[in-house]
Order: C-alpha cells, then sequence, then structure tokens
C-alpha cells in the first residue's frame, strides 16, 4: 500500500492522521533557544498562551534532513510506495528537503514528491484524499497524478484582524497591496500560484465571515470542505453551521492552524478550504 | 545550540555561510535599491565586497579572531563597490578594530566590534542619512550592547538579538526614509546587512540544512506597496549620470583635500581608506573629470563606471514585476492630504485633486486614465458634480473605462474597500456599486448665506449637515449638536460602524471629542480619520 506523508502545516490533527493512516512531519517553532515540534512538544492552545507571555518574537523553521530520512526509513520497512505532499514551496523549503531525502531512497523505494502550492486546509484536504486512494489500493502513479490534478481545484480562504505576523514573518507575498490601509479592515486573502494573494478588505469581523460563507455557497458542486480557526473556537462553531451540509458526508473537516502556521497567522484566523467538485 | 565564543577560523566561516546566504537574494536586494540613487546594485556590490573579504580570510589560516577580523577588514577594503560596498568595508574596519587583541570572539567582543562597527560606518560618509544600512547597523549594535550585558557568556544569544533587532530597524526605514515609502520598499543595504548576520547565526547555530537548502526572506515593508503618483512613468524619466567607483594608491594621499574636492564634482560620495590607499565611490555626469582629477593624486585601480539611467530603467521594469498582479486600475478624485493618503492606502492608482467646489476638467480626467498602467480603469468621482464629466472619458480614450459614479468621500472609500483583486472588471463594478448604495453619508459644512430649507431658517455661517448629497437635514451653531440630529435621522443606532473623516480647518482635538460623545450616546464603534479635506469640516459615514 502506499503510505502519504505530509507536514504539520497541513494542519492534519494527530487524531486525524492516525484515522487516515496518514505520517505528519513536524516543522519546528523557536522560542528564543527553545525549539517545540510543531504540534507534538507544543499545541495551538500552548502556543498562544507563550506567545502573549514571551517577549521573544518567536520564529519557525523546517524539519532537518535527518528527520526526514529517519521518517522515510520507518515507511520503507513496510511500503516500497511513498507519496509525500509539501507545503507551498514559496512559503518554505520544506519540498527541498523532502526532495534531497527523495534522492538518499531512490534505491530502496519510490518516492513522489508534490508541492501542494497550498498550505493548511487546501494541504489537509489533498493529503486526506491521497491517504483515502491509498486505502483503496491506488498505486502511486495513480495518486499522484490525482493530487496534481486536484491542485487548481484547492481553494483557500483567510481573514485576519490584523496582517502584521505575516507581514513580520516574510510571508505576506502579493497580499503586501494590502498593507498600511489606513482604516481598521478585516482583510481576506486567499492562497493562488503558491503564495498569499489579496482578496478584498470588509469593515467588521461579522461581514468578513459571511464573506467567507459566501464564498463556499457559491461553488457549484463541492468535494471536501475544511474550516479551522486558531483561539476563537465559538466562532468556528458558529461558521460549521452555516456551512453544515455543503461537502458530502465524511468530508467536512473541522481543525486548528498548527503552532508553526499559528506564527504566521496570529490568533484571530478563520480560513474555508474547499475541493472544488468536478 | 548556545556557543559562548569562536576561534578566529569559526568567525571566518560564520561570515562565509553569511556570504552564501547573501548570495542567494542578490536579484532581489537588487530590485529594491532606490536609496540614494536607484542604481539597482547594492545586492550585488554588497556581495562582491564580501567575496573580495572571503578570499583575503581564504588565505590565512590564522586562529586567532582579532587577526582574522583585520584580514577580512583588508579583503573588504580592497575589494568594495558602490556605496553600500564602501559602508561594509567601513563595517569590517570598525568590527576588527572593537575585537582588539581578542584571541576568540564572544559575547561581549561582539557587542563591541558591532559598536565600532556602527562608528566607523558613520564616519564614512560626508553626509550620513537615517533610514539606511547605518541605523539598521546601530540598532543592531545597540541591542547586541544591552544582550552581552544580560547574556555575558551566550554569544548565540547576542548575535540573535542583534540580528533580530536588525530585522525590526530594516522594515522600519521606510518611516525614516521618504523615498523608500514613496517606492514601497525598505532600504536594500540594511537588508543585505540584515540577511549576512542572519547566515552567520545560522552557521552558529548548526542550522546546515537551512543555509543548503533555504533562502533568506526579504523584509516587507510595513508602508502599502502602490505605485503613487509620483512614481508614474512620465516621471521618472530623470538623468541619473554615472556612478564611478575606483581605488587610489599613493603616497601621503590628503584625504581631507580629495574628499573636498571630490564633493564639488558629484553627488553620494563616499571616500574611505588611509594614505597609501583610498576608495572612492562617486555619481557624476562627468566621469572624465573624476577620473582626471584623481589620476593626479595616485594610480588608480579597479575602476568601475556604469551608467545610472540603464540601471533605473531596469529598476522601473523590476518593480512593475513585483507589483500586485492587479490589471484593473482604480483613478479616483479626492482633495485634502489625508483623504490623498487614505486613498492612496485602499489602492488607488491615481488620485485627481479636486472636489466640491473644484471639479476636475474632463481632460484632467482623461490624462489620469491614460497615465494609469492598466487598460481596464475604474473610476470614482467621489462628487456629485463630477459624475457627469467622468462618464464622458470613455468616449475620449482607447481604455476600457467604467465609471462607479460614487456622490460621496464615503461612497467612494466604500466602493473601493469592496474591490476584489479576483474578480473581473464588469464584477468588480457591481460590487463596487453595490458597496457604495450601502454606505450612508453625511456632509457637515458651514452655510454660505441666509436661506430655508426644508423649512429650517438657516443663517449665514451656521452649520448644516447634508445627508447623502441630496437633503439639509440638521441646522444650528455647534456643530456637535447638527451632527447628533444628522445622525438621527440617518439612523445612527442601527449603524455597525460610524466613521469620521475631519476637514483641514477642523482641530483634531474637536474632532476626537465628537467622536467619543457619538461612541456613548449612539453606542456604536466611531472611527475618526484625519482627512484634510477643504469645504467640509466633517464627513461621515455611516455602516
Amino acid at each position: 500500500m502506499v503510505r502519504v506523508v505530509t507536514d504539520s502545516c497541513s494542519d492534519i490533527t494527530s487524531k486525524m492522521a492516525e484515522q487516515f493512516g496518514l505520517t505528519v512531519i513536524p516543522l519546528n517553532v523557536h522560542f528564543g533557544d527553545k525549539v517545540y515540534r510543531d504540534n507534538i512538544d507544543l499545541n495551538t492552545e500552548g502556543f498562544y498562551q507563550k506567545l502573549t507571555r514571551s517577549k521573544i518574537t518567536p520564529t519557525t523553521s523546517i524539519p532537518s534532513l535527518a528527520v526526514f530520512t529517519d521518517t522515510l526509513n520507518n515507511l520503507a520497512k513496510e511500503t516500497r510506495d511513498i507519496l509525500v505532499i509539501t507545503l507551498s514551496r514559496k512559503f518554505s523549503a520544506v519540498y527541498d528537503i523532502a526532495s534531497k531525502s527523495k534522492e538518499a531512497f531512490k534505491s530502496k523505494c519510490n518516492i513522489e514528491v508534490i508541492d501542494s502550492q497550498v498550505g493548511i486546509g487546501g494541504q489537509l484536504i489533498l493529503a486526506v484524499s491521497a491517504a483515502l486512494m491509498a486505502r483503496a489500493e491506488a498505486t502511486l502513479e495513480e495518486i499522484a497524478n490525482w493530487v496534481t490534478s486536484a491542485i487548481p481545484r484547492t481553494h483557500v480562504l483567510m481573514t485576519f484582524d490584523t496582517l502584521e505576523y505575516l507581514r513580520r514573518g516574510g510571508r505576506i507575498g502579493k497580499a503586501q497591496a494590502f498593507l498600511g490601509t489606513l482604516l481598521k479592515v478585516n482583510p481576506i486573502l486567499g492562497i493562488k500560484e503558491g503564495e498569499a494573494f489579496p482578496i478584498t478588505r470588509v469593515r467588521s469581523r461579522a461581514l468578513a465571515v459571511d464573506f467567507l460563507v459566501n464564498f463556499v455557497e457559491n461553488f457549484k458542486k463541492i468535494d471536501a470542505l475544511v474550516i479551522e480557526d486558531a483561539i476563537t473556537t465559538n466562532e468556528l462553531g458558529k461558521l460549521a453551521q452555516r456551512l453544515e451540509g455543503l461537502a458530502p458526508d465524511g468530508h467536512f473537516y473541522r481543525s486548528k492552524v498548527s503552532p508553526v502556521v499559528g506564527a504566521h497567522v496570529g490568533p484571530h484566523v478563520l480560513s474555508v478550504s474547499v475541493l472544488e467538485g468536478e | 545550540m548556545q556557543t559562548g565564543s569562536v576561534t578566529g577560523q569559526q568567525l571566518k566561516e560564520m561570515f562565509n555561510a553569511g556570504t552564501a546566504w547573501l548570495e542567494k537574494c542578490v536579484p532581489e536586494i537588487n530590485a529594491i535599491n532606490v536609496f540614494p540613487i536607484p542604481d539597482g546594485d547594492t545586492g550585488t556590490n554588497m556581495l562582491l565586497t564580501m567575496h573580495s573579504a572571503m578570499e583575503e580570510a581564504h588565505r590565512s589560516q590564522d586562529g586567532n579572531a582579532s587577526s582574522v577580523a583585520q584580514i577580512i577588514a583588508h579583503g573588504a577594503l580592497m575589494g568594495a563597490r558602490g556605496n553600500s560596498g564602501v559602508i561594509l568595508s567601513q563595517f569590517w574596519k570598525g568590527f576588527a578594530k572593537g575585537l582588539d587583541d581578542n584571541q576568540r570572539l564572544n559575547s561581549k567582543a561582539l557587542a563591541r566590534a558591532l559598536s565600532e562597527a556602527s562608528q566607523a560606518a558613520y564616519e564614512g560618509l560626508v553626509n550620513p542619512v537615517e533610514g539606511t544600512m547605518l541605523t539598521v547597523l546601530r540598532d543592531s549594535a545597540n541591542a547586541a550592547e544591552a544582550a552581552a550585558k544580560a547574556n555575558s557568556r551566550n554569544l548565540t544569544k547576542t548575535l540573535a538579538t542583534a540580528m533580530q533587532a536588525a530585522r525590526e530597524s530594516v522594515a522600519n526605514t521606510p518611516n525614516l526614509l521618504p523615498v523608500l515609502r514613496e517606492a514601497g520598499v525598505v532600504d536594500a543595504g540594511g537588508q543585505g546587512l540584515y540577511v549576512l548576520l542572519e547566515g552567520a547565526l545560522y552557521y552558529l547555530r548548526g542550522e546546515n540544512d537551512t543555509l543548503k537548502h533555504g533562502k533568506p526572506r526579504l523584509i516587507p515593508t510595513s508602508q502599502p506597496l502602490t505605485p503613487g503618483i509620483s512614481q508614474m512613468p512620465a516621471e521618472v524619466e530623470v538623468p541619473y549620470g554615472y556612478c564611478m567607483n575606483f581605488l587610489i594608491e599613493g603616497q601621503d594621499l590628503n584625504l581631507k583635500k580629495i574628499r573636498k574636492n571630490l564633493k564639488k564634482k558629484g553627488q553620494s560620495l563616499v571616500i574611505t581608506g588611509n594614505g597609501s590607499k583610498l576608495r572612492v565611490h562617486i555619481h557624476s555626469f562627468k566621469p572624465g573629470e573624476v577620473i582626471d582629477y584623481a589620476t593626479k593624486q595616485g594610480v588608480l585601480h579597479k575602476i568601475k563606471i556604469d551608467n545610472m539611467d540603464d540601471e533605473y530603467a531596469a529598476f522601473i521594469k523590476m518593480q512593475r514585476k513585483n507589483l500586485p498582479a492587479v490589471d484593473t486600475a482604480v483613478v479616483a478624485i479626492a482633495s485634502g492630504e489625508g483623504l490623498f493618503k487614505l486613498f492612496r492606502s485602499l489602492g488607488t492608482t491615481i488620485i485627481v485633486p479636486g472636489g466640491q467646489t473644484m471639479n476636475p476638467s474632463v481632460r484632467e480626467l482623461v490624462e489620469a486614465v491614460n497615465s494609469a498602467p492598466s487598460d481596464k480603469v475604474i473610476l470614482l468621482p467621489n462628487n456629485k458634480n463630477i459624475v457627469v464629466a467622468a462618464s464622458q472619458v470613455q468616449s475620449l480614450t482607447s481604455k476600457d473605462v467604467k465609471v462607479v459614479p460614487t456622490r460621496t468621500i464615503p461612497q467612494g472609500i466604500g466602493a473601493l474597500l469592496s474591490f476584489n483583486y479576483a474578480m473581473s472588471l464588469e464584477d468588480n463594478v457591481s460590487a463596487m456599486e453595490e458597496a457604495m448604495n450601502r454606505v450612508k453619508s453625511i456632509e457637515i459644512t458651514k452655510s454660505v448665506r441666509k436661506s430655508q430649507i426644508n423649512g429650517m431658517n438657516i443663517k449665514k455661517g451656521e452649520f448644516i449637515a447634508v445627508l447623502d448629497d441630496k437633503e439639509v437635514v440638521a441646522n444650528g451653531k455647534k456643530v456637535k449638536d447638527v451632527i447628533t440630529t444628522a445622525l438621527e435621522k440617518a439612523d445612527g443606532k442601527n449603524a455597525e460602524l460610524v466613521s469620521i473623516y475631519y476637514g483641514a480647518e477642523t482641530k483634531p482635538a474637536e474632532a476626537r471629542k465628537i467622536a467619543d460623545e457619538i461612541q456613548n450616546e449612539f453606542s456604536v464603534e466611531v472611527e475618526m480619520v484625519q482627512g484634510d479635506q477643504p469645504h467640509y469640516n466633517y464627513v461621515i459615514s455611516l455602516e
């Protein structure tokens, strides 16, 4: 059976990983000299508690080559076919590390590395869908082809109360058009061609949530849907209610942005990701 | 990982890593280079300077940190190119001086070295300017000093603190230097210095994977990247002349005299070195005169002359590439410094000054549309007397022009906010018209004559409130009372957000007070914005 590997920026929880037979490789969060593995040594709640208490601005880093090769080594005991789906290359060098480790395994295994060109919920959908195909005995080539073809149908939308985190982390991409707005606004961004892209600005959080709901409702057919928050669980609950029934049974996922993602988006992120039906 | 101190060879490896790290983002750094002149080669110059410095260092197996720093400083001086390269060579001169006789580089020595480096960099320039590499270096040195006091045994920590301070300082450069702000970029030299320190830190931390597979990220500006009017293509063809770099070798070179004489021959002069060797960087329209003078002082080496006009054209091209891929431009009409800034921050491509009692001509609108860097243009008249003129524009240009007939400033802002980067021109126009109609506008001005409207007796000089640019809904002597009445008539209690744009003649303190009172009386969120508009004391929007 093909094994599917992704990184922790897919926001796949350990429960989901177990459920779908996925392997998640953690990125790292650094508070000064202290290093925490994403969603392993530190969860989202713990991260934001630390963030408010700490004077140090946290930074993030990619997993080392050794972490990657160790993980692949373990999987190689069970399978000869591995698919790695990574966070967009324009956000991080995880893809480069994964490709590097692929070279080291040439003789042992068939490894395919795919740049998801998205992150968070979009990456979650791709990884989970790939894992489901693997369960259904699809070949590595079939799954890899499907993922590549599904990327253009994978849409991610996010809203924040500030772009400061994205700006500081250098992941703002084309959305820097929204920086320096002299009014209090709630920006709405998407991920397009692998990087943050400006969509629009609204004047209140309520309007921002409406915009996300509208965005999802406008799809003719939805194959999978992910909604995420960081620390606004109640708000996410309300959003879930409004979107109920829009995705097929069992394909509506709820998650939280991981600490590594959280360091770049801030505590008031709210996002929807859609796999558009064909 | 934490390290207490390193040897000279490790110091060399740290900056070797820093140089390799810098190399990875040279094109990006070149692309944001606008000060003092957009030569577009800051990254290249810094890299070549560091290459020369490291080549020199590689020839030495000296284990002593201070000797290695001196060797690097010598190599940097010999290889310095451009403003930034010369400043970088000054950095190393100071760094070496700060290390004094230290065998090893530790936390305290690093702080001292950075502090000396900062001082040397300032001294190397005839007119030091803030918001550049100099500021970044000084902020970084100050942070290192504080960190070294707190962590005298942790070199890693001190370097990390210095790097973080450099990062924040780089992000702040557009706030200090207007030319950066206008171009929507951070200082290129500061960025280069930050990347160099970052690479050194990664080496020290043993993050070899990052160094090998990662890529430095440019620190984005905290300012909007929207092109302002000052960046319009018609205005960029200013000749910049030639950028010259050379080394003078001779005996008893008189630095002061040479500096004084060269200053008369050009701009952006940087001159460093000693009695036997001087490094010169200068911008001049007459390179012949500069070379002629210099050859009389000594023997010239490593002469490099570039035409900056060519470089500037390439820079403009790169800037365009870095702008968001928006194929629709927005032209808006507004008046008042505050509203200019506001419209620009919301993504307006071109602002035509105008408004109540100063309507721009159709010709002015056509010119603005034609100079917009896009074939699709949305026009926001923002005043009912300009709507008609705006609708004439389409027949006078080959561009695809759509007018969203905004009659007030709040309508214009509402429309502009709803602009969606992912939608077509037509879809945007309908979304903007919808947004425009969701906003209610109140304009407060002084009556110019005695009159009777809507059964109200209005005296000359009284305040009047106009709702949605249609009817006068309140009048009176006290502006606060007029605003309150108007808000009641406009159903202010059911609004979610009230924005108050106060005019050129209005004192901010008065506006603040009124904003607070409205917030309490109507229990609504109130945002106060400096509009500086003439004619209207206040423009208020309800959403």
